[in-house]
Parts: structure tokens; sequence; C-alpha cells
């Protein structure tokens, strides 16, 4: 394992760097931001049954931001806290690029903080840490029995730990956070009929790590593709239950294309100023940003050194207002709300049936059939004005009777509005939530999660495509 | 740096390793310019350097990467220990096809490094179009200059030594309007190779990129007054701009081995593909030619060795409408013939690469091209069409996870009618079946409509990659296409 740098090093390289940047913009109506990012990211991949490629990377990045006037410019630079002088050439090299910007059509803010702040809350060295034979062990708990020659596991178990620190030359204080995290995925595929099934979980502890469930989980929908009919659906509209990976899905590109101001303003919303205050969505739908929520890896102070508390976005499916990031703020002439980071920590809370996990779902009496789609494959937005998107069902659909029998439906493509699919059409979401890890790992490591609820009903919704086969 | 990476190699070859390879990347320089609505927001400079290392023990990768150098010796340790580890889990081990030992040194052509362009000059430029830019009807306007130079040294133990620099410019115009609904409308510009030998900082051409600047304002002004897009079934007439993203995700993508083998079934998918299809699957029509290569000149898919150390081929993929090759690297192809047993690939097609020093090579598209047809220019194709859409741009993509299917949105499409353009339409969509479609293919442009397009950011892999790519494609008919849904 690679030596993770202590806050009191890293915090001392930057307030190093800081005293530099003062130095070298003494006679210069100048701000300089570094911004620390270190990662000590692990993953262990598998496929057709074996590891397919075991990695780790131990990275870290500097960002340098440079402000004069209206003027900036940004210098970034994978480096290491041995190399100080190459450190320093790259606060030079900002300093030089600024002058050379043009100036915006706005005054941008530069971060002053107010005092130092530094939150571990959500590091736990005993994951960050975990080794090599931990993460084979629990892969080969959670898929213990359910493999065969024609069924094979493909998965990940990503881990890792992340640790932010930025100084600003307009004040000596610092902020700092620290995050451990996982992201488990594992999928249990027939190698001729093409057919896939997942379990996934997040972590933020070692204690939240628990292979019993993905197991449960996989036997459960691998039974079902095992021995239940497999058909190609009808097209036309279906009542759907969506698992927490669609749910989480269409939440995520509601935080691209809804309730961001800068996105709005910049055409690219199904949502306006003038709908703040009325009734949007379903009144089964309160969705809010969270920072109280540790599943989600939260940011309680932002970028700006901004506070972060809860932010409600709808309640009973009014919405609330949108989120604004310092920097559309200021463009925007709008009023910041602690949106600079990283990631947000949505959170749709829980709706009043009682359906805690999977088997429980599918046991459920219905009244009519009914389209189970766990996860919502190459989501895309069509139209972003009417929240339009399509995505396919992938991972383990289900058709469940309304006899109590169950089928297994060939992917199928839905094309829809987000209006639609959270608004008057709900007819109910589950009590109980999951954090559904949304980490993509393109770029510097940035763990999130979004809270949902582990099962939502939306009635009438059209199937526009639907496979032949597998 | 050398002697001791070589050093080191053979140290964990002592260890029990059955090969070890090593990139270096003394530097990798990228900077990106966005100007959106005359405001620059982001002057970004990025540089980095370090080693990534790979490891093969008992038939596992194991692989570690890390900026410092200080410690190689941590690094190759790292690498053999996780092999190790995966090696305790291996269902078919890994091979690798055999290649012969180079020593070779690659330059991506270009005449003026954009990395030595002043800033100024580049902002200049930006300020320039984005004046182009506004005009009335456009609420939105976007230029985007994104420019990459990079050195890869790659050694191994069978004895390659290898030396890339690699010189990318990717630029892009966008305008962004609302019509009389309030429904947002896009029309974009992306540099492509446009003819050029070269791709420095000489590929960004003001008067060329004046030109495009006017002419998706005229078409963005187009569509806002437009009527939308029928709902029926009729021929779809793709340009380059959307023909090769057709290409890219339901030709490319399809036929990436290790996805057809299901080293992506956890994450980016799998395929329709089987290695029994080989030879023997129709996937086109006759009219459909498919290839990969990497040896089109001035191309992001044409780096002159992959991250196995194979040297750059020209490779059929889809011969007369036959499938007939695959995108491949040094062990999917020992694992798809042993599978099949059958000798369906003769040795990796050189398409491993990775996305920086820090990631893992995988198989990853060169240039997927579909070679000219007989079918004469775009207007040719458009006057022996009775009812269909002529479709450009990239609005929407969404692929199934075996890209068995999928639906794409355009910019733009105008309305063929009785073998004449007519009028703009808005909101144009078309889906389709992978196989079906091709075979509904019924013309294809001759050399006039052949245009090679770049593609900056196609991700794939965990951890994820984004890689750089080329497609070289013509005007495409297809005929009996769902469209407007």
């Amino acid at each position: 394992m690679a030596t993770i740098n202590t806050n009191e090093r890293i915090l001392d390289t930057l307030h190093g760097l800081r005293k530099y940047a003062l130095e070298k913009t003494a006679r210069r109506k100048m701000a300089v931001g570094l911004r620390y990012h270190e990662e000590d990211s692990y993953l262990m991949r598998f496929a057709n049954s074996a590891i397919s490629l075991n990695t780790n990377e131990h990275l870290i990045r500097l960002e340098i931001v440079a402000y004069e006037d209206r003027r900036r410019a940004s210098y970034e630079l994978i480096t290491d806290l041995g190399k100080l002088d190459e450190m320093k050439q790259g606060v030079d090299t900002a300093i030089e690029l600024v002058s050379h910007a043009q100036p915006l059509t706005y005054q941008p803010t530069i971060p002053v903080y107010a005092e130092t702040f530094c939150d571990e809350s959500c590091f736990d060295p005993a994951l960050a840490h975990i080794s090599n034979n931990e993460r084979l062990a629990y892969f080969n708990q959670a898929a213990a029995g359910l493999e065969t020659d024609e069924i094979r596991l493909s998965g990940i178990f990503s881990n890792g730990a992340t640790t932010l620190a930025m100084v600003f030359t307009t004040s000596e204080h610092a902020q700092l956070f620290r995050f451990s995290d996982a992201q488990i995925t594992a999928v249990l595929s027939h190698s001729g009929l093409k057919w896939e099934v997942i379990a996934e979980a997040s972590a933020q502890r070692k204690v939240d790590l628990d292979a019993g469930k993905i197991h449960r989980d996989l036997a459960t929908m691998l039974n079902h593709y095992q021995h239940d009919a497999p058909q190609q659906l009808p097209l036309g509209r279906y009542d759907i239950i969506f698992g927490p990976a669609a749910i989480a899905e269409m939440v995520s590109v509601m935080n691209w294309i809804g309730f961001d101001g800068g996105m709005m303003k910049r055409g690219y919303s199904f949502l306006s100023e003038s709908q703040v205050g009325k009734k949007v969505l379903s009144d089964q739908v309160n969705l809010a940003d969270d920072p109280a929520q540790r599943e989600t890896f939260p940011f309680r102070r932002d970028l700006y050194g901004m506070k972060r508390g809860y932010f409600p976005i709808f309640e009973r499916g009014i919405f609330q207002g949108f989120i604004w990031s310092q920097d559309d703020a200021d463009e925007f002439k709008a009023r910041p709300t602690g949106h600079s980071v990283y990631h947000t920590s949505l959170a749709l809370a829980g709706g009043g049936k009682d359906v805690p996990h999977l088997q429980e779902m599918i046991a459920m009496p219905r009244e009519r059939d009914l389209l189970y789609i766990p996860y919502l494959h190459y989501m895309n937005i069509v139209n972003p004005s009417k929240g339009v998107f399509t995505a396919s069902s992938r991972f383990g659909a289900l058709l469940l009777r309304q006899d109590g029998s169950v089928n297994i439906p060939y992917n199928v493509r839905l094309t829809q509005s987000l209006l639609d699919v959270f608004g008057e059409q709900v007819d109910w979401l589950s009590r109980q939530t999951v954090a559904y890890n949304t980490s993509g790992s393109y770029g510097s490591r940035n763990p999130s999660a979004v809270i949902v609820p582990i099962f939502m009903r939306v009635n009438d919704l059209e199937i526009s495509h639907s496979n032949a086969s597998y | 740096m050398l002697d001791q990476i070589k050093k080191q190699i053979e140290h964990i070859q002592r260890q029990g390793a059955t090969y070890v390879d090593t990139r270096w990347y003394p530097y990798e320089e990228s900077n990106s310019l966005i100007m959106w609505n005359g405001n620059l927001k982001e002057a970004s400079f990025m540089r980095q350097s370090g080693v990534g290392v790979r490891v093969l023990y008992k038939g596992a990768w194991g692989f570690s990467a890390s900026s410092d150098v200080n410690d190689l010796a941590g690094i190759y340790a790292k690498a053999f220990d996780n092999a190790r580890i995966a090696a305790e889990r291996v269902t078919f081990p890994v091979r690798l096809a055999e290649k012969d030992a180079i020593q070779a040194r690659f330059v991506s052509p270009n005449r003026i490094n954009p990395m030595t362009v002043p800033l100024a000059e580049k902002v200049s430029f930006l300020q320039q179009m984005d004046e182009k830019l506004n005009q009335p009807g456009v609420a939105q306007r976007v230029a985007f200059l994104n420019f990459i130079r990079k050195q890869i040294v790659f050694i191994d133990s069978e004895g390659s030594e290898i030396e890339k620099e690699i010189t990318e410019v990717f630029a892009q115009l966008s305008v962004l309007g609302q019509d009389a609904q309030g429904e947002v409308h896009e029309r974009s510009f992306n540099l492509g190779q446009e003819g050029k030998e070269t791709r420095g900082w000489e590929s960004i051409d003001s008067q060329f990129f004046s030109e495009q600047a006017d002419r998706i304002v005229k078409e963005l002004n187009e569509i806002l007054v437009a009527e939308p897009c029928p709902k029926d079934t009729r021929s779809v007439i793709l340009l380059p701009g959307i023909m090769m993203l057709q290409t890219h995700e339901t030709i490319g993508h399809a036929l990436e081995l290790d996805r057809i083998l299901g080293y992506e079934l956890a994450y980016a998918g799998g395929s329709f593909v089987t290695l029994q299809d080989f030879g023997a699957l129709r996937y086109g029509s006759e009219k459909l030619t498919a290839r990969a290569d990497a040896t089109l000149p001035n191309s992001p898919g044409s780096f002159g060795y992959d991250d196995d150390g194979i040297p750059a081929q020209n490779n059929l993929l889809i011969d007369k409408g036959i499938l007939v090759g695959a995108i491949t690297g040094r062990q999917m192809v020992e694992e798809a013939n042993a599978k099949a047993r059958r000798q369906i690939f003769n040795g990796s097609s050189g398409a491993n690469r990775a996305t920086a020093f820090y990631r893992v090579p995988i198989e990853r598209m060169t240039n997927i091209n579909i070679d000219p047809g007989e079918d004469g220019a775009l207007e040719d194709i458009i006057a022996k069409t009775e009812k269909g859409l002529v479709m450009d741009g990239t609005r929407s993509w969404s692929i199934g996870s075996n890209r068995e299917q999928f639906h794409f949105a355009t910019e733009i499409a105008w309305l063929v009618e009785d073998g004449q353009k007519t009028r703009v339409v808005k909101n144009p969509t078309y889906m389709g079946k992978t196989l079906e479609f091709y075979n509904s293919l019924s013309a294809v442009g001759d050399r006039s409509t052949w245009k090679v397009e770049f593609v900056a950011n196609c991700g794939k892999g965990q951890p994820n990659q984004i890689m750089q790519l080329g497609h070289g494609v013509p005007v495409c008919r297809f005929d009996n296409v769902r469209v407007g849904e």
C-alpha cells in the first residue's frame, strides 16, 4: 500500500507554496489558489470468473488557480510532495498565464476562508487500507456456489482514499477533506445466452461491507433467470418498478438538466425560474441535497468555504429552487447556495410502501403485470427542454405477472420525460432507502453516491423498442 | 531512467514474471480553453509524468502506476504483488500472441507545436470566433480548443523499445438557441482531418473556422423556425457528422474483441457478435465495407505502435457485408482462437491502448472507417431517394448493452421528398436494430463524400479511460428506418 500523506505534511506544503505565491505576487493585485488532490486507488476487476485486472494508482494532483482583476487561469500537475521546485514552477506558470487571459464580463469571487476546516469524519482507514486478499475473499463469498461453466462472474471491487486540501493567498486558513470509499459491482452472466444479473454495493466504512447481501441478491435473480421463461415484450405501455440504480441515474440526470441554476440559464433545463414554488412533480417526490448523509461522501463546506446544510429541491413535488455554484452565481447575479462542490449529496426520500428487499418486492401481491427494471443502460438526453431521456433496461429485468409468476423480458428501450417518470404517474416509493454509488473513475477519484428509495413504481410508461432475444 | 527501467524489468522476470512492460511518460501536457458567451470560462493547462508497469505472472495481470519515479522498485513490486493475488483466480491463463521485438520511434504529424503558441494568440482566435457566432437567434455560443502533447516510452521484457511523440488538436464551435415554444436547439462544428496532412496549431485556420461559424449559425436559425421531425418510417441519409457516431457505436464498439469475449460485461457491456460469426455473419448489405486503419495519415487513431508494441495496421472488419475482423490486442486474439478452436485471428491487430501512464492498455478503436462507395455524390443519393431525411450532427446517442439496438438524436435534418431536399425539421431522431439497419444500407457515397472525423473522448474500461481516435466515413443511406421517436 502506498503511504497516504499526513494532514500536517499536506498543509505545511500548501502553506509553503502560499507563502511563495504571496512573494511572487507582492507587487500585483492578484490572488492564487492551491487545490491538492491525493488518491490512493485500488481496483480488482473480474471477468469470465477470473481476476482480469488488479491495479492500483497513487497520484497527487495540484491545481493552481491565479486571479487578477477579472482574469482567471489554472495550471494543474500530477506531482509528488517531494517535488517542491516543480510545484513552485507551477505557481510561476499560473501567474504568468493569467496575465494573458481575457477578462471575464463579471467579477469572479475569490475564496476567503474565515476559518480552517478539516473534515475526516468520512474517512475510515480500515476501508481505505483493505488488502488484496480481503477484496478477493469478499468476491469469493459474494459469488460462492453461483458460478458454473456457463455462468460467469464479472465485476469490480474498487476502493481507495481521497484527500482534498485547499488554501488561497486571500487567507491563512485552509480546508481539508478526507474520504474512504468502496464501490462493488458483481455481475453473473450466461456466456451463451448473454443474459446478465447484477448486485451492487457502496461503502464509506469497512463495516458497511456485506458480501452476504450481494450473494442473496445475485442468488435471487439467478434463480429466476435459470428457471423462468424468457419473452419478448410487446411494445406498449407498462407499469414499471425501477430499482435503485435506475432511480439514482434519473435523479443524477435531474441534477444535470433540471435544478442546476447555471444550466437553466444556459438553456439546458426542463425547469424554469417561473416554476419555483410551483408543483412540478408528484407530491410523493421529496428531493434534497443533504450533506448530513455520510453515505454520500459529503462536502460540509463548499470550495469557497460556504457552510453546507440541508437544501430542499422538491418538497411534495413543489420545486423549491435552483442550486447555484459560486461561479454561475457570479455570472448570472444569483445568490450562491454552497454548491461549488465536486459532487452534491442528493437524497430522494423514501415513500410509504414497505419494501425492504428485492425478495419482498418480487413476492408482493399485484393487481396487474409489472415490469421491474433495476438498471438503465446508456442513458442520454434527447430533449433537455422537455426532460426527455432515452435508455435501455439491463442487468436483470423481470416481468412480474399478476398471478404471481415471473417471466424474463428481453431488454427494452424507454424514451420518456423525467417530468412523467417523477410526475403524477408515480404510484409509490419504498419506505426503505439505499446509498447507490455513482462514482466514476474518469479523471481524479471523486467518490459519490445518491440516496434513493430501493424501489419506485411508476405507471403507464411506454416501451419504444423490445429486443427479440437476450 | 531507461537503464533503471530495464533493470527493474529483469528483476521482476527473475522472480517468475513471464512478461513485463513499462510505459514511461516523460511528459504529457494538455491545454483546454473554453470561451462561452464571450467569457473565457476555462484557461487550464496540465502537465503530468510517471510510470505504469504491467506484469504477467502465472497467467494473470498485475498493474501499478505512480507519478513518483524515485521509487521505481516499489512500483514494480506492487505490480508483481497485484499479479500474484490475481493468479489465485484464473480461468483462462493469459497468453500473448507472438510479435517481433521492435526498436522504433513515431511522431504524429504536426508543424507547429500548439504548446509553444502564446495563450494570447489562442484567446485571440477564440474571441474572433465568439464574435462570429454572436448573431441573432444565438442565445449561447461556445468556442473550444483542446491541445494534447505527450511523449511515451514503451519497453518490454521481449526486447521492444518504442518512443512516441503524439500531438492532438481538437476544436469545436457550438451555438444554441430557443424556438418559439421555448425548446432549446443546438448546432455545432467539430474539427476533423479536413484533408490536411498535419494537425498542429496550423489546423486552427481562422478563415475556415469563420466559414463554419457562419454555416452553423445559419442552420441553427433554420432549425428554430422548423416544423417537428415526422414520426414514421423512411430512408435516412447520414452525413459524416452522424455517420461517424453510428459507425463508432455499432461497428467499432461491437467489434472490440474484449467486449466479444465478455471482459466488459460488468460495465460497458458485451457484443451481439460471437466467435462463430467471424467469416459468416452478414453484418450489412454488400455495400458495407468497414476497416480498422491505424495507418491512415494524420488522425488520432494513427499512433504508430500500440501499447503492446505492435505496429499500426490496416485490417478489414467487414468485407462487402460479411464480418471478417475485430479490434484486437495480443491477449484477446490468443483467447479467442483457443475458445473458437480455430484460427480466427493471425496475431494482434495493434489496437491495445491506454489513456495515460496510470491506466492499463485495453482494446481501443483505431480509425474505424467505412470505405467510399459507388453511389455518387450526396446530391446523387438524394435524387434517388423518394422519402427520407438527410441527418447531421450528434445530439444524443444511446445503445443497447450488446450493441444490438440504438437510438440517436441529431442536431439537424432536412426532409427529402421525391428526390428533392426540401426543408429543415427540428428534434430529429432515428432508431434501429444494428444488423437490420446495416442490411438496409442502400447507397454509399463516393470519395467526394468521405470525411475523417475526430473523436476526442471515447470512454471505456474500469478504471475509466478516455481515448482519441478517428472515423473516415462517407455519406450513407439506410432504408425503412423509424424516425421521430
